[in-house]
């Protein structure tokens, strides 16, 4: 597996130009696809809204928070994740430009912008660089340095599961850096009333704004609206945890990733990611997390676009002798979970990995 | 007023003041409705010239009406692209929601060349506010000169058919500079206008007949030109050189012009100093031409966002207002004002003007 550098360069070479390609076919077809998400999200949504509003009885209930469910894991996941990336920047249009994009869950936007699209994919699965590395929680592969409270890390990956939004806003503030120096705790306190503001928006939308315009419906809305969330949550953990955690996904050191060439950045990016198997409809509400290597070469093309061009990547490892990490759901998240459970116990650290060349 | 902007507009009554979503679902039940956009149908297609065609267009309730002179922007999106264009309306504001938007086809252009080969009657055209000061002045002069060069007729065209429909107009003598007689735009109507209407003298100047329009063929068709107040409109170098004529003669202040095919300036080639101006901050920096955006600023003392630097996170994204930039990863050159740039990879082919 072993690849020198020319191999790596040649190999950035190629991806390039898949890139350029498909940059270059961007137009009304892609538009087109967005536009449709974006229909159908709010139609869900008022589908939802109304079904748990003006419903009497159970069955109602439950069609009205799977509508709900659908439009705030389309809304989070295929529209806001991949607008906010700037993938449907060329197209002019202001309400889908990453820079001002306000997506419906807690994370203040301005945030998941600086550590998901900066320091996430720019640092990808780097020790102490990467946060996205079990969350600042979870110890999630061997390499980690294993600490006392990982022991409850089975249990805190369920809680962080139902709760994920609140998992994903809070991580903007990281707070355990925060609270290490003076000024990080003058910038906690800043960036935390940026954080509170949006929980407070979202909240007060979800849980009195449309329980109030519900009237003696109320109680219904508020937990239909609930359990839309709790949905929404455990969802998207599970396919964002398949993203990097499944067996296969590798962890890098600062000292080896220092003076990365392109063909090395590009390299790391498909080491460290892990693909999901599944039909059209699971790529869709998956927000094609599912092709996570893809999306890491390729973080601002249009995620749609991330099925056609999977053969081409996956025939290019094949002849570079590159592992490309795919399986079904129950496969890479099985993977994820007993991953949990063997670091929650400390394991001898492997010595440092031979740098990739 | 404002606080009830503020309050209708505050992210806390969110979805429910979305205008983006409540205009996309009230286009689902009629196209041309909309709360916060003005939707125009065409109701036809009127081919003036051989490059130029006319489209009359009734507009939805957001119309707030227009002043003759003023231009409206036409936003179409082509291949997925969303293009905004200026275009000068050419009909008389007479109240209601009828306008026409006369288009000339420039070569190679995006816009125009959309409008000429795909819009028929019965599209919806997005349209953005009417603006521009170049307008019929108020009290309207004992006399005047209307003065204008190929389609630089269309915003005098909508003066003059103001104020034919008015009750008293001023003496205009109207100077039209075309090609030839197949080239003039509204030609006809003109001629019907100039026959019909005591106070208006129309004399149309044919480069092909008659020669370049110069000095001398201005005096000619209008020996008082010094005494009427100007209204100028056409191409850059033709009103260049009428300004020249009017500083000259020390009366530059009786013109008053609107300028077409100005700011569509060809990006420089290959690496070349220019002015960056940020229309945000009002700041402007020069860049040599060689570094980033993001570069150059940072050495002129600014501070904009940056991420990675390479290209990926799209931190560093601005919305180019006008001018070329080039993406450095790439080599392609956008234009287009309202795309965004990445200032990091990201350099200037001339001056360009950026949201910043």
């Amino acid at each position: 597996m072993n690849l020198t550098t020319a191999q790596i360069d040649e190999l950035g070479r190629e991806l390039d130009a898949i890139r350029s390609e498909i940059t270059a076919d961007l137009g009304e077809r892609d538009a087109a696809h967005v536009r449709r998400m974006v229909r159908i999200a709010r139609g869900s949504a008022i589908t939802g809204r109304t079904l748990l509003m003006f419903g009497i009885d159970p069955i109602t209930w439950t069609l009205g928070v799977g509508a709900l469910a659908t439009a705030k894991i389309l809304e989070n996941m295929e529209i806001g994740h991949n607008v906010m990336h700037g993938q449907y920047d060329w197209m002019n249009d202001p309400a889908l430009a990453s820079a001002t994009y306000e997506w419906d869950n807690v994370c203040d936007s301005g945030h998941w912008r600086r550590y998901h699209n900066y320091e996430h994919h720019t640092f990808t699965n780097i020790l102490g660089r990467d946060r996205d590395v079990g969350y600042g929680v979870m110890r999630v592969s061997a390499e980690q340095y294993w600490r006392p409270f990982h022991v409850i890390q089975p249990v805190s990956n369920v809680v962080l599961s139902v709760l994920f939004q609140w998992g994903v806003g809070m991580h903007g503030l990281d707070v355990p850096r925060a609270l290490r120096s003076k000024i990080g705790r003058v910038r906690l306190r800043r960036e935390s009333g940026k954080f509170l503001r949006k929980a407070g928006r979202q909240i007060a939308k979800d849980y009195v704004l449309f329980p109030l315009l519900a009237l003696w419906n109320a109680p219904r809305v508020l937990l239909g609206n609930l359990a839309a969330n709790v949905i929404r949550n455990v969802w998207s953990n599970v396919i964002i945890f398949c993203g990097h955690f499944p067996e296969g996904a590798r962890v890098y050191t600062r000292e080896e990733t220092r003076n990365e060439s392109r063909g090395e950045w590009y390299l790391r990016q498909l080491q460290g990611s892990a693909n999901i198997e599944g039909g059209r409809l699971f790529h869709v509400l998956s927000g094609h997390l599912s092709h996570q290597i893809e999306h890491h070469l390729f973080p601002d093309l249009p995620a749609h676009r991330y099925a056609e061009i999977a053969p081409r990547v996956r025939a290019l490892c094949e002849r570079y002798g590159l592992p490309y990490n795919s399986g079904s759901l129950w496969q890479q998240y099985g993977s994820v979970l007993r991953k949990i459970w063997e670091y929650a116990w400390p394991t001898q650290v492997p010595a440092p990995t031979p740098t990739p060349a | 007023m404002a606080l009830a902007t503020t309050i209708l507009g505050s992210a806390w009554l969110r979805p429910f003041n979305d205008v983006d979503a409540i205009d996309d679902l009230l286009s689902v039940v009629h196209p041309t409705w909309a709360l916060g956009r003005i939707k125009a149908r065409v109701r036809r297609v009127i081919a003036e010239t051989a490059d130029v065609k006319t489209f009359v267009l009734q507009t939805n309730r957001r119309w707030p009406g227009f002043a003759a002179g003023q231009h409206v922007g036409i936003v179409v999106e082509i291949d997925g692209v969303r293009c905004e264009r200026r275009y000068s309306v050419s009909s008389a504001p007479l109240g209601g929601r009828t306008l026409t938007v006369t288009v000339k086809r420039q070569p190679g252009g995006r816009v125009s060349g959309w409008l000429h080969d795909r819009i028929v009657a019965g599209d919806v055209l997005e349209l953005t506010a009417p603006a521009g000061d170049f307008v019929l002045p108020n009290p309207l002069p004992a006399s005047m000169l209307m003065l204008s060069a190929g389609s630089g007729i269309t915003p005098l065209m909508a003066m003059l058919r103001t104020l034919a429909a008015a009750d008293d107009a001023p003496s205009v003598r109207f100077v039209h500079v075309t090609r030839d007689r197949d080239a003039t735009i509204f030609g006809d109507e003109l001629r019907v206008l100039a026959a019909s209407s005591p106070w208006l003298d129309l004399h149309v100047h044919e480069s092909t007949r008659d020669g370049r329009f110069d000095a001398s063929a201005l005096a000619r068709v209008c020996p008082d030109w010094a005494t009427r107040t100007t209204l100028l409109c056409g191409p850059t170098a033709f009103m260049a050189a009428r300004r020249v004529e009017w500083e000259a003669a020390g009366i530059a202040g009786r013109l008053h012009t609107e300028s077409f095919g100005a700011g569509i300036g060809l990006p420089s080639e290959g690496a070349a100093a220019a002015e960056v101006r940020c229309a945000k901050s009002e700041r402007l920096f020069t860049t040599d031409g060689t570094t980033s955006l993001l570069v150059a600023a940072e050495r002129a003392g600014l501070r904009p966002r940056y991420g990675c630097r390479m290209g990926i996170c799209h931190t560093c994204t601005c919305v180019l207002r006008s001018g070329a930039v080039e993406n450095l990863r790439t080599g392609e050159i956008v234009r287009e004002p309202g795309a965004h740039v990445q200032l990091c990879i990201g350099r200037a082919r001339g001056d360009v003007t950026l949201d910043l």
